[in-house]
């Protein structure tokens, strides 16, 4: 289990202001970069704390579905304008950014997947294609700046990032779709 | 399950066999294309050489930029990919069971789109009419006929790449829960990043076309050379991974050995083409309009493909020691000993490898913002990739040309063109040593790439490139006897040589391998990465560029 460390050394790293500031610097790295990769820690970090505190998963996300939905929570709220603008004035705001995206959403995430029927995933992949193009929608066609740090540009450029990444999810639902049914036939 | 039968029987007879008649005439016609090019490209290589040396004024009728836009697309748009293609069919056909009757039928349609594309570009070029360097960056604007041949060309891509698709998803519909053949997964790699990496391109020839037809008054520049270079560093790699994938499968059996982990070559191929078409803005690093962070992001994406080409560096000398140890090879570097230094198949594609170490060194120089600036649009950069392109990736190529020639044409090679090919090795590296070495250095002392040639009035610095443009001229012309040498071996082994059996050299895995696990076989997912990845790299300098963009620019004939 090297590999934990590895994880460790990115989840540091990431946190270093340097290099958080770096990545704060641009909006949709912000959010799609910095806060993807915190969350994957969590995911990466999973298998480790299963195996440590098993009764406690056992017994708050029995099948799935609470962590699913915590994650979903999380995610939600750091995909508000507001909350980015928070994290980048307050620092303890920050400091949640930086708990709440590995150890809320990643971690659970990973408890919740290999628990659930794939009907649920496939209904959390749809869900947030849907938001994803909601967000794009949002954030392309609203016509003054919803996050105080960041320029209309970036906001625009934050819109498309979203709708593309909805159009790929869409692309992996096909792709998945056919090849099941290609399975199955 | 009777399908299933039928299937395992044709795959033992293709093998005992050898290649269908109908499969070996696909690659043939590819491989002899390929070399045709290479001759004519050579050829006008030799021109600018000499010019650049002060010996050789070219006349008007065919200027310097003329020749250099044919010596680029000649060599870039029709060696590479028609070698690539046929090579890959080849194996498509030898690891899959034979193509499909419906796939052999894409593969001619796609040749004759090619080839067709490819006279329609090249008329506006020996007219004058399209002297834009194979980039053609606008606002140079060629005449419209030159676009229309690049369409054609991207179709007949197309073609080829759902050709291959077609054959690997029927075989795996047919191998329910194995693995894709290395070597095919090899080829789905470089389908899917040529498939993917020419969406950007047809999407910018698209947007050409009409401003080119003077519907469109003005075109954004930056956005073309961005949709370029998503393309051409794209198709960079195309000929890496295509290389590499020789240097995985085939060398090992030349050298009497066993293949490196299964798993980690592919793992190899799939971090190659998730995170290949990013690499393009290493190209624009002294572009205006891209903010200093992202480039400097980009940069960070660009190194990450190093990852692979080092685990690729270590795979090989892990091969060629382990090989040699068993064959008795002792000491730390005596194991050197036991490799067949005299046999082509080996020694070229070896040579190629080597030739990457400073190709790759010089490559890590030009991602570098600050060094960049030293070297952008000089001698250096023409250096660099001809010792990547005109070495590692050509001569791999020549090493595979002495099996898989005689392999299609049912034929063998001979002692005496083993011979001819160690010494077309041996010019060809000389060659390609002394005008590479003489651009890279000729290049930091300042003298710009894609210019014929001047003394800028007589101008001291100007004057004192000429002893290191004298060299390249001499290097070219070894490089054009290694040419000459090179298609002469060909046509030789694939008309002329005695018949016989030459075998499809592939390696296999070591006895005491471990299994593959079978989410490799995953390219749905990889794709949707790989496509996630690209909206993340370029969604912001487009936006940009869009939102905020210029007037933008009307069309200009420079030259
Ligand atoms: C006989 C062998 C060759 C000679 C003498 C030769 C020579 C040259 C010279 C002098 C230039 C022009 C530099 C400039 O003014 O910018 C050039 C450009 C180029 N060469 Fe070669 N070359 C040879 C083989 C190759 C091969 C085998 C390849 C690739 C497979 C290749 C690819 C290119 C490309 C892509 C360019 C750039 C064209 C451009 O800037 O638009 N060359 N070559
Ligand atoms: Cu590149």
């Amino acid at each position: 289990m090297k590999g934990i460390y590895y994880v460790v050394i990115l989840y540091i790293f990431l946190m270093l202001p340097p290099v958080a500031n770096l990545m704060e610097s641009v909006m949709i790295i912000h959010m799609h970069m910095q806060m993807t990769l915190f969350a994957a820690i969590g995911f990466l970090l999973a298998p480790g704390m299963i195996r440590k505190f098993p009764r406690f998963f056992e017994e708050w996300n029995p099948n799935g579905i609470p962590g699913l939905l915590l994650f979903v929570l999380v995610i939600v709220y750091w995909t508000l304008p507001r909350s980015m603008d928070e994290a980048l004035n307050l620092w303890y705001i920050e400091l949640f950014k930086f708990i709440s995206l590995p150890f809320l959403a990643g971690v659970p995430l990973r408890d919740s997947w290999k628990k659930l029927k794939s009907s649920w995933k496939n209904g959390l992949i749809i869900f947030f294609t849907l938001l994803f193009i909601v967000m794009g929608w949002l954030y392309i066609w609203s016509p003054n700046q919803l996050c105080n740090n960041y320029l209309l540009i970036d906001q625009i450029t934050l819109g498309w990032g979203f709708l593309l990444t909805a159009v790929c999810m869409i692309i992996y639902l096909a792709y998945s779709y056919i090849t099941d049914l290609a399975e199955n036939i | 399950m009777e399908a299933l039968k039928s299937y395992d029987w044709k795959d033992k007879a293709n093998k005992a066999l050898g290649i269908s008649q109908e499969d070996a005439r696909i690659t043939k016609s590819y491989l002899s294309v390929a070399f045709i090019a290479i001759l004519f490209g050579g050829l006008l290589g030799l021109l600018q050489g000499m010019n650049r040396a002060g010996i050789l004024e070219l006349p008007v009728w065919a200027n310097y930029y003329k020749v250099l836009t044919a010596h680029g697309l000649l060599l870039v748009v029709v060696l590479s990919a028609f070698f690539t293609i046929g090579y890959f069919y080849a194996g498509l056909s030898h690891t899959l069971g034979g193509l499909l009757p419906k796939v052999r039928k894409m593969a001619w349609i796609g040749f004759w789109m090619k080839i067709f594309g490819f006279v329609l570009a090249v008329i506006p070029v020996l007219q004058g009419d399209a002297s834009v360097m194979y980039t053609f960056y606008p606002p140079m604007a060629a005449a419209p006929m030159f676009y229309i041949g690049l369409v054609f060309i991207v179709l007949g891509v197309w073609m080829l790449a759902f050709g291959a698709f077609i054959n690997v998803a029927n075989w795996r519909k047919n191998h329910k829960g194995q693995h894709i053949p290395i070597f095919s997964f090899f080829a789905t790699g470089v389908f899917v990043l040529l498939f993917f990496g020419s969406l950007p391109v047809a999407i910018e020839v698209f947007y050409i076309i009409p401003w080119a037809f003077g519907w469109i008054e003005t075109i954004n520049v930056m956005v073309s050379r961005t949709l370029f270079w998503a393309f051409g560093h794209t198709l960079v790699n195309i000929w890496y991974l295509t290389a590499i994938s020789a240097w995985y499968v085939f060398i090992p059996k030349i050298i009497g050995g066993k293949r490196w982990s299964d798993l980690l070559t592919r793992v190899v191929v799939i971090a190659l083409v998730i995170m290949n078409i990013t690499g393009g803005f290493h190209h624009q690093i002294v572009d205006p309009g891209i903010s200093e962070s992202v480039k400097y992001m980009h940069v960070f994406m660009s190194l990450a493909i190093g990852f692979p080409s080092l685990m690729t560096a270590y795979a090989m000398f892990a091969v060629f020691e382990k090989t040699a140890r068993k064959k008795g090879g002792k000491g730390l570097v005596g194991w050197y000993k036991k490799m067949p230094w005299g046999d082509v198949r080996f020694l070229a594609p070896f040579i190629a490898m080597a030739a990457f170490i400073p190709a790759g060194a010089g490559g890590i120089v030009q991602s570098t913002n600050q060094l960049n600036q030293v070297v952008h649009n000089s001698m250096w950069v023409v250096g660099h990739f001809h010792l990547t392109l005109g070495m590692t990736v050509v001569m791999t190529f020549f090493g595979v040309s002495y099996w898989l020639v005689p392999y299609v044409s049912g034929r063998v090679l001979t002692p005496k063109i083993n011979k001819l090919g160690i010494i077309q090795t041996i010019v060809w590296t000389v060659g390609m040593v002394l005008m590479s070495g003489a651009m890279h250095w000729v290049g930091l002392l300042g003298s710009p790439r894609r210019t014929s040639y001047s003394t800028y009035f007589d101008n001291a610095t100007a004057l004192s490139w000429d002893p290191y443009l004298f060299f390249l001229a001499i290097g070219g012309t070894l490089l054009m006897i290694g040419v000459l040498l090179q298609v002469y071996a060909v046509f030789y082994m694939m008309f002329f040589a005695p018949k016989g059996e030459t075998e499809f050299p592939m390696a296999e895995e070591e006895e005491d391998a471990t299994p593959t696990p079978m989410w490799t076989e995953r390219w749905g997912l990889w794709i949707v990465l790989m496509l996630t990845l690209v909206s993340m790299a370029y969604v912001i300098p487009l936006v940009d560029f869009i939102v905020n963009a210029p007037p933008g620019s009307p069309p200009f004939k420079t030259w």
